[in-house]
This record gives structure tokens, sequence and C-alpha cells, in this order.
């Protein structure tokens, strides 16, 4: 099992010569389904993980973007230097955005509460107008790394590929050992887990500091990829997007937040070659994958090989 | 040296409801007492009393000398008292070898730092954990059990996972709330050997609530008879079926 798992090694290996075929519209595709992969990774800690249906996740994904662009713009860093800090600035909101859970707030109520905490952000993007450029945005300068800058679409390529698979590595450890075991036993039975010795609190706390730091430095990368934040990016229908890409890509598993993220940023621009039906497509795809596999592609390929069932919480 | 658990004059209330009223007794090491009583009479109140589930309105429950009746569930189990759930609190989609783990928790010490870095010694902590999980269950001659998900297992082997997972730890005292219930004869009385041998064997202190009374007499040290919150009996198996106070409870005026 672990000899199969250090296969996963090659998967980022194999995808470095991507950008030789793919020109720089696509290779901006591809650079999307990197960044939403930490967007799935993060809400997937929170919602699959620890079991919160807390719908925060736009926010720290806003936070870390926003927090990229104002030490670019205003400090004049570059974005390399200002992907920590995003994501401590995500991990910071996850951790304010645990309060409500922490007291006790569950399910639907919890769900409307840190609803509320994406919209709140979404007012002080538009109302902090010195600092994020309101309503209009604010262009983000050039990124670069250690002087290289990123100019061309397959530049950010590369740098975005070493943070998603850090982002995982990272994660992957924190899942398999007894952190990630105590936000499932969470999950499945609160009572039961502190009976074991689980503060379960700070776990609660933890998962949400961890789901809000990686999401953050997904916006961070965000940032680097569009060159321009607005509020109107971090929306409802933003929300939706990246709640769909867990549910797709099966709630609890690394592997998963992967290939929901990989199919649903790259879905639409499948679709684009017939205009006016774009939405539709979109949205049967995602009720098909939904209807067939309840369990998300996730699920495929564990009945395909053992060395894909990667979660602890099997539904 | 003072008792392994020792509840003095402890009271819960619900509102306006007294569900536990002065209750005291104690329970040694190595020592089995069951909590036996009608339905309401506010045993598995007292439990949870003791587990930090519900709060200690009045009195004190000490143990090992030290009072408990502040701490959270979590402080208490992680001083070695733990407990079996009575409708069953195994993690039912995680396998009966990831529940042990969970009940381990405490001894798994790998820091937040070290495990990100993926430092060796926190591998081998890691490892060490999931080799005495698997010991565990094959001590109590349930190995084959591992990697099944523990909501897959028949009712005695969810039982017996449930009490691994609680006396993973070591711990010096275990609650067992209603453990033979759905059980089978046979699996009654091999769960009542087992009580025993954890007992005699390993000195663990044992409280349990328990509806069966043929397993309540034949394991029990001592029986503590509750009713209506309060306690009515104290004493060893023979001296509590002698008591006219205990027929009242169950059974009304005569």
């Amino acid at each position: 099992m672990a000899t199969g798992r250090r296969l996963f090694w090659l998967i980022p290996l194999l995808l470095l010569p991507v950008p030789i075929f793919l020109d720089q519209y696509r290779q901006y595709v591809a650079n999307l389904i990197l960044v939403y992969v930490p967007v799935g990774v993060g809400f997937n800690v929170v919602v699959g993980n620890l079991g919160q249906l807390a719908f925060s996740n736009v926010a720290f994904f806003g936070i870390g973007a926003y927090t990229s662009g104002i030490l670019m713009l205003k400090l004049g860093l570059p974005w390399w230097l200002t992907v920590l800090p995003a994501g401590v600035m995500g991990g910071v909101a996850g951790a304010a955005a645990s309060v409500p859970a922490l007291r006790g707030v569950r399910l639907f109520y919890l769900a409307i509460m840190t609803l509320a905490f994406g919209e709140l952000m979404r007012w002080v993007y538009i109302r902090w107008e010195p600092v994020t450029g309101g309503s209009f945005g604010m262009a983000v300068p050039e990124p670069s790394v250690l002087g290289w800058a990123l100019n061309v679409e397959s530049r950010k390529f590369y740098a975005f590929l070493v943070l998603v698979v850090v982002v995982i590595v990272l994660t992957d450890r924190l899942l398999r050992s007894r952190f990630g075991r105590a936000f499932v036993a969470i999950r499945g039975n609160e009572e039961a887990a502190a009976a074991m010795g689980i503060p379960t609190d700070r776990y609660i706390l933890l998962g949400f500091a961890w789901g809000g730091f990686v999401v953050g430095i997904a916006g961070s990368m965000y940032a680097a990829l569009v060159g321009h934040l607005s509020p109107a990016s971090f929306d409802l229908t933003e929300l939706i997007l990246q709640f769909a890409i867990i549910m797709v890509g099966g709630l609890g598993s690394l592997v998963g937040s992967v290939l929901g993220a990989a199919l649903l940023t790259a879905a639409p621009e499948f679709f684009r070659d017939l205009p006016g039906f774009e939405e539709l497509l979109f949205a049967l795809l995602i009720i098909v994958v939904i209807l067939f596999l309840p369990r998300g592609l996730a699920s495929l390929l564990a009945r395909a090989h053992p060395v894909f069932d990667d979660r602890y919480f099997r539904e | 040296m003072p008792a392994l658990l020792e509840l003095s004059d402890v009271s819960v209330r619900f509102g306006g409801l007294v569900a536990v009223d002065g209750v005291s007794f104690e329970v040694a090491a190595g020592e089995i007492c069951a909590l036996i009583g009608p339905n309401g009479a506010g045993k598995s109140t007292l439990f949870n009393a003791v587990a930090g589930n519900v709060a200690v309105g009045a009195g004190r429950v000490l143990f090992r000398g030290d009072p408990i009746q502040d701490l959270t569930p979590h402080e208490i189990a992680a001083r070695g008292v733990r407990r079996t759930f009575q409708n069953g609190g195994l993690f039912g989609h995680l396998t009966a070898l990831e529940n042990v783990l969970v009940g381990l928790h405490t001894q798994v010490d790998s820091g937040f730092f070290g495990l990100l870095a993926g430092t060796p010694a926190s591998r081998g902590t890691e490892a060490a954990a999931t080799r005495r999980a698997r010991d565990l269950l094959a001590l109590m001659e349930i190995g084959h059990t591992a990697d099944h998900l523990a909501a897959e297992l028949s009712g005695g082997q969810q039982r017996m996972v449930e009490i691994v997972r609680a006396l993973a730890t070591d711990p010096p005292l275990l609650l067992l709330d209603e453990p033979a219930v759905g059980l089978a004869p046979p699996m009654r009385e091999k769960l009542g050997d087992i009580i025993r041998r954890l007992a005699s064997e390993r000195g663990i202190g044992i409280v349990l609530i328990e509806h069966a009374i043929e397993l309540v007499m034949s394991v029990s040290d001592r029986v503590v008879v509750l009713n209506y919150g309060r306690k009515v009996a104290d004493g060893t198996p023979a001296e509590v079926r002698a008591d006219k106070k205990v027929l009242e409870a169950y059974l009304g005026h005569v």
C-alpha cells in the first residue's frame, strides 16, 4: 500500500511536459485547474473530514487573493513572498469562521451563518476602497518567483504545480495522522470522540484553520493567475461552484478534490463551442455525476484500485 | 490511599427534575460495581455525570482522590476514565482498526509540525500505534475484523471492538453502559468472562449499568441500586437480592 502510494509522485512528473502541448488559452485553463485543486482540498477538510456544513470557503479564497494583491500592490512585495501570508490570513479567517461551530452551531444553522461570513467579506472588498479598489477591483502586479517573472502562462503552471504538490502532501500527512482521525471521529460522533480524550473544540478549530490556510494559498494563486481582483469573483455563484467541486469529486477524499477541480474547471471550456448550452450542460454534468456516483468521482477510482481509496470516513 | 472512584453526595438536576439525588459510593481498583434500577432511576445520568457529559449540580466526583466533576469529557477520558455507550458509540464508517486508533488518540503524541515535515519520529509513532491497535484486537480474538467497517460487523463484534477501543490506553476505570443489550446468551457469558478477567487480571475498576440481571449477579462484587435518583441499596449481589427495598423499587410497594 505504502509503495503503491509512492507512485503518486509520478503524477506531477508526468505533468511537467504538459505546457509543450497547450496554447496560451488552454494553459490558462490548466492553471485554473491547479488553483481549484487547493480550493477543493481545503473545503473538503472542513466539510468532508470534519463534517461541518460550513460555507465560508469563498471568504477564505477572497481573503487569500486580496492579501496577495494588497501586499504586492501596496508594499511592492514579489508574489512568491505573499503566498504564505495569504495562507496565514486564510487560516486566521478559518479559525474565525469556526467560532459558530465551537459555540455548538451545526448543520443548516452553521451553513447560513458561515454563508453570511462570505457575504460580509464581499462588503469589505467593496467598502474598503482605498485598499481593495472597491467594486472596480484592483490590478495585481506581475507575479514573480525569486526574480523570475511569471509573465507567460507556462511559468505560472510550474509555480502552481509546486504549491499544489506541497499542499496535497501536507494535507495527506495531516489526514492520515491522529489529527485526521480526530476530524473524522468528530464527524462520526462528537460525544464518542470526546470520550476518547479528543478535545473536539481544538480539532474543529484546527480543521477550519487548516482548510482556510490551504484555500488562502489557492486565493494567492488566483490573484497571480487572473491579475485582477474584483468583489464579483467571490460571490454565491463562486461558492456553488466550489461546493460542486467537492460533491462531484467525493467528500473527504483528496483524490476527489483533485478530480472535482479538474472536471468542473475544464468542463465549461469544452462546452464553450456550444454557445447557449454551456450552463445547461454544466448543470446536467453535476446532476449526472451525483446521481450515478453519489460518493463522487473518487469512488470510481477507489473501486478500480484500493490505493486510490484515501478516505478514512467512507459513506 | 484514596478510592479509584468516589462519588460523594452527587446530585444532577434538569430544570426542576432531580435526576440524581445525593448519591454516594466508591469503586476500588479491580472491583466490579453494577449500577441497577428501574428505567428512569438515574443510572445513565449518573454515568454521564462521572464522564462529564452532564453537569454535576452538587456533590463531588473524585477520581484517584482528585475532583473531576468540573472537567470536560475529553479531560476526564484523558485522565483514564473510559466508557462505552448504550446505543453503540462506534464510528460506523471507520474500520475496527481505525476505531481503536481513535481510542489510542491520547497516546499517539506525534506533534503537528513533525507530522507535516514527515519526520521519522512522527512516522514511527503512527506505525507503533497501528501495531498496538492490531495487537489489541487480536488479544480479544477479533483480529480478523481489523480492516472491516465497524457498521458491517455483527452486534457481538461491535460490542467487543467498542470495549477494545475503550481499553486501548489501559485506563484504570471503565464505565460500561448496558454492554449486553442485543447479545445472545452465549455471547453474554463470554462478555461476563471478559469483564471478570479485566478486573481480576488487570486490576481495572469497572462500573456496569446492566438490565441483564443474571449477568449482573454473576460478575459483580458490588451492586448499587438506584430508584428515583436515590441510592436505595448497596451491597454484595446476595445482600441486594435479599433487600426488601430493592423488590419495592422494581415492583412497587408490596
